[in-house]
């Protein structure tokens, strides 16, 4: 145990001895403000809206050249003062304007920003020329079909309580593929019953920009069964045996809109989270970590539950023309002040987003963890500080895992990869981590998409990262609170100090 | 031995459930519309349902609203069997209060959307008649709007260009039959260009969504060029052949595509080209069709549809997606049905009442039952007998149609479909005995396919249109004419 302390601060040094003289000092990355006041819970951040990540804001055009500015002010007032405006640059970048009607004759300069200003004006949203919202069919009979519930009258009269799919004595498998070979549950009078530590959900959302299956992503992770079951070896613990867990089956999709779906599934996960239960959802595109977390502040109070979110990518896009979808659900999250910034903490971030986004992150207090910063630090130093930072403002976590967030040689069924990412030995143990060494209230695995891996590589890897979770949910409810406890018995052959490290 | 008793004995379930359903039955054919006051009910019936209201009973005999729950009277009388009367009311009414919430409820989108002062835009979507857009995002319009060419930075003359250095180059910048590209409507003016392809890549379908990928797959695929044994003819060689690249596409929702397909493709039909559209999923059926509606009227136009999808759902929640591209175009006016012909339904997606549909509307359809009795030639004759009644065609091939072992990558497989051979034949006929405005290749899913097969056999059916359309211009156009070359003497 010490030795793993030791070596990682010894690491951390080191790196930061070496590695000190790369630090890049960009004047424009000095200029943000820092916050230092925290959010208030529940409030929205004043500065959220401060800029839109990835759009550059529109400021006067500036360094225009006199023989340019001579043109420009031969123009009809409106004109010269739309070009001055920056406005422009939106359609057209400034040199290119430029270079163009430097060489124009004053009929085509005219000509050149009517053209501009014409399709400035086609850009931006005009009532009733846009549609601004997408209507649906009222008269449909079937308006509702897509989300209601099957009446459990319908099925034979049963005492609520998780239902046992195996026909055995001796246990085993029963046929019927569920989440870890977990009895089903189908209401929340059946997890209360239960005494259900753990309800997993399927919410197969298909909605992501990359290559789209995580519709199957549920599918994928019930029918290897590989992976989920048995005893961990790294603390010795069986969670199936600690822990009443339970397939609480899928959510129901709207396979046509996510911002339908999405509010089903935060129903689904609150009305798990409300008894007491931890929801583990299975997705589905990122989109989902939305609901699942808006669900969390439902239950457990606006601004109380802090979320880890790995991921490749920053998923703080806004100012977008859907409200959600999986590049957008942390900006929603902190805009109806769900979840405070700085209790944001992403980790494995590495995919080509614009340093804008950054800036914004940084500005607004947000804690964000690259793989600049694991080539930087070394993985044993950052995922101390991501455990650290995890537990330190609020009572409550969430973990939300994007599985692109390991390395496409881990896991290349997914639907937007990036290379260069964690390794499945990394991943495993900060995983297990978070989830025994803070008070979890949800954990969700998103982005699986089945189609694109062939083998069982992806599936294998999902399963068990959830079996990595449900091992420190067990470890939590047994009480074993030391940071990254290991069991002795589980190394060494457990018979001899060799390392002289025993305590 | 009391009623309930027998009812309930299993050695004698079968009885009763056979003879209750023979009273059911006789009570449902005699109150279609209407429920009877005075319907007699066995005893043991009486004793189960004696609690149920006249309408409840309506219900139980109902077998419209039985199958909303995939129920039959038998299944139904299979469940009352276990229950007791006042189980057997709270299934019948736990069932029609779902049932009765199918609908969109007066009220139920009234919900606020503000909590804690905090609006919450989404909070009521799943409620409510519309979803709601960000109308405050910047260049709410931008993906959609065309650079016009006086803003380029470096000025050429309208034309496709070739994006090839060598005479000969067979492989380079990959695009479809290896054409030059026009970037714009006066490209292809300018070029003359006869066949303009171009790429919808929006996947929102209902099975595998890859058809994204598609034209990209296909765009690097070989198969779209050169010699037809067949046709005798080198299409590459006899038409005027430009990519048009792809039209922007809105990932997260169908209907947000819908009005600029139809404008693009209604631009590209103005420009004098025939589209070869490579989709996309079928909902882009819709757009494309009506495009053609809009320049040359629905009465001049077949529209032939290789699917084994019949794609006319009705009453959706949603009023665009690839399940209801055909409805949708019938309802809105737009082509008539009988100059629509559908070749190779199969599967579960066409049930009875959409067969009866598509009869009561006057759609010529041709299932693979069809196929599989009267023959693939019957159905040849039938179809070009149709489509060169009418004079001008547009053919809708959705990869379904094909039997999986030819393409197992597509977005909505179903095996039992036709052969390579057969598309083949029927499209180069088509494209050489019709005027063919318009070809689109749909929801081809390339992820499915490890393999080149898919992306090929699609290009090559691609080609066959393009050979009937060359023979068509060089005056080939005689019912099933096959080169003499192409046969032994």
């Amino acid at each position: 145990m010490n030795l793993i302390k030791c070596s990682s601060v010894a690491l951390a040094i080191s790196l930061s001895i070496s590695f000190v003289q790369v630090l890049a000092k960009d004047l424009d990355e000095l200029k943000i403000k820092v916050s230092t006041t925290p959010s208030i819970a529940g409030k929205v951040p004043e500065n959220i809206d401060s800029a839109t990540p990835g759009l550059m804001p529109t400021k006067p055009l500036e360094d225009i050249p006199d023989d340019i500015m001579d043109i420009i002010n031969t123009l009809p007032k409106a004109k010269s003062d739309f070009i001055k405006s920056g406005k422009s640059s939106g359609v057209l970048k400034k040199d290119i304007l430029f270079d163009l009607i430097s060489s124009a004759s004053t009929d085509e300069t005219e000509e050149y920003v009517d053209t501009i200003m014409s399709i400035y004006d086609q850009m931006e949203f005009k009532k009733g020329r846009d549609i601004e919202a997408i209507e649906l069919n009222k008269s449909s009979p079937n308006f509702n079909s897509w989300r209601l519930k099957r009446p459990q009258s319908m099925n034979p009269d049963r005492e609520p309580g998780p239902i046992s799919l195996g026909r055995y004595i001796g246990g085993g498998r029963s046929g019927i593929p569920t989440f870890a070979n977990a009895p089903v549950a189908l209401t929340p009078e059946d997890l209360i019953a239960g005494e259900v530590d753990v309800a997993i959900l399927g919410a197969p959302l298909d909605m992501g920009s990359g290559w789209r299956d995580a519709i199957h992503g549920p599918r994928a992770m019930r029918m290897l069964r590989r992976g989920t079951g048995g005893t961990d070896v790294s603390t010795l613990i069986n969670p199936s045996s600690v822990l009443n867990i339970v397939d609480y089956g899928n959510v129901a999709i709207d396979q046509l809109s996510t911002e339908r779906s999405v509010q089903e599934v935060r129903k689904m996960v609150r009305e798990i989270a409300e008894t007491g239960a931890i929801p583990i959802i299975i997705g589905g595109d990122h989109s989902l970590e939305y609901p699942n977390v808006a669900a969390m502040a439902d239950v457990y109070g606006k601004g109380k539950v802090a979320v880890v979110h790995f991921d490749a990518h920053l998923d703080t896009g806004r100012g977008r023309v859907h409200l959600l979808s999986h590049g957008q659900p942390i900006y929603r999250l902190m805009k109806e002040a769900h979840v405070r910034p700085e209790d944001f903490i992403q980790v494995g971030l590495r995919a080509h987003y614009s340093k804008s986004y950054y800036e914004w992150e940084k500005e607004i207090g947000m804690k964000y963890h690259t793989m600049a910063e694991v080539e930087r630090r070394g993985w044993d130093a950052v995922m101390e500080r991501v455990i650290k930072e995890a537990t330190e403002n609020t009572d409550y976590l969430y973990v939300s895992f994007d599985v692109d967030v390991l390395d496409p040689a881990f896991q290349p069924g997914t639907g937007t990869p990036v290379s260069a990412g964690l390794t499945m030995r990394e991943a495993i143990p900060i995983v297990r981590r978070l989830c025994a060494e803070t008070k979890l209230v949800g954990f969700d695995i998103v982005e699986l998409a089945p189609a694109l891996d062939s083998t069982y590589v992806s599936a294998l890897n999902a399963n068990s990262l959830m079996f990595a979770c449900l091992t420190g949910i067990a470890m939590h409810k047994k009480g074993i609170t030391e940071k990254g406890f290991i069991s002795e018995l589980s190394s060494d052959h457990a018979q001899d100090n060799y390392y002289g490290d025993n305590k | 031995m009391n009623p309930i008793t027998y009812l309930l004995s299993k050695s004698n379930a079968f009885v009763a459930t056979t003879l209750l359903m023979m009273f059911l039955t006789a009570c449902s054919t005699n109150t279609n519309d209407s429920v009877s006051a005075n319907v007699t009910l066995p005893p043991t019936e009486n004793l189960k349902l004696r609690l149920l209201t006249e309408d409840e009973l309506a219900f139980l005999r109902d077998a419209k609203r039985l199958r909303w729950f995939n129920l039959t009277k038998e299944k139904v009388l299979n469940q009352l069997a276990h229950r007791d009367a006042q189980q057997v009311k709270k299934y019948v009414i736990d069932m029609m209060a779902t049932i009765s919430a199918a609908g969109f409820q007066e009220g139920q989108d009234s919900a606020s959307n503000i909590k804690d002062s905090i609006l919450e835009p989404l909070s009521t979507t799943a409620d409510s008649t519309s979803i709601p857009l960000n109308t405050d995002a910047p260049g709410y319009n931008k993906r959609k709007i065309i650079k016009p060419a006086i803003l380029d930075k470096f000025k050429r003359t309208p034309g496709p260009i070739n994006l090839q250095r060598y005479v000969h180059e067979r492989d380079g910048i990959p695009t479809f039959a290896n054409s030059p590209v026009a970037i714009r409507i006066e490209d292809l003016v300018a070029g003359q260009v006869e066949i303009a392809f171009v790429g919808v890549p929006l996947a929102l379908g209902s099975g595998w969504r890859d058809s994204q990928h598609a034209p990209t797959v296909l765009r690097g695929m070989y198969g779209l060029g050169g010699y037809d044994i067949a046709g005798g003819v080198d299409p590459t060689l006899i038409l005027n052949i430009a990519d048009f690249g792809n039209i922007a596409t809105a990932y997260l929702s169908t209907e947000l595509n819908i009005e600029h397909i139809r404008k693009q493709i209604g631009e590209m039909v103005k420009a004098g080209t025939v589209p070869f559209i490579v989709g996309g999923d079928h909902s882009i059926m819709y757009s494309t069709v009506a495009a053609m509606a809009d320049n040359y009227g629905k009465e001049n136009i077949s529209v032939i549809q290789l699917d084994a999808h019949y794609n006319g759902a009705l009453g959706l929640d949603h009023y665009y997606s690839d399940k209801q591209s055909v409805s949708r175009l019938l309802q809105d006016g737009l082509v008539q049905a009988e100059n629509l012909v559908q070749i190779g339904l199969r599967g579960p997606s066409q049930d009875k009442e959409a067969l009866e549909w598509l009869r009561s509307q006057g759609v010529k359809y041709h299932t693979m039952v069809e196929i599989e009795t009267s023959g693939w030639d019957y159905v040849v004759n039938s179809t070009m007998k149709q489509a060169t009644g009418v004079g001008k065609s547009f053919i809708s091939f959705d990869m379904s149609v094909l039997d999986p072992a030819y393409a197992h990558g597509a977005g909505r497989p179903v095996p039992g479909g036709i052969s390579t051979l057969q598309a083949r034949s029927l499209v180069r006929r088509l494209c050489a005995e019709t005027e063919v405005v318009g070809f689109e290749m749909l929801d081809i899913a390339p992820y499915l396919d490890l393999s080149y097969k898919t992306a090929l056999t699609a290009n090559y059916i691609m080609h066959a249109c393009l050979t009937g359309i060359a023979m068509r211009k060089v005056g080939l156009t005689q019912p099933d004419y096959l080169d003499p070359l192409a046969l032994s003497e």
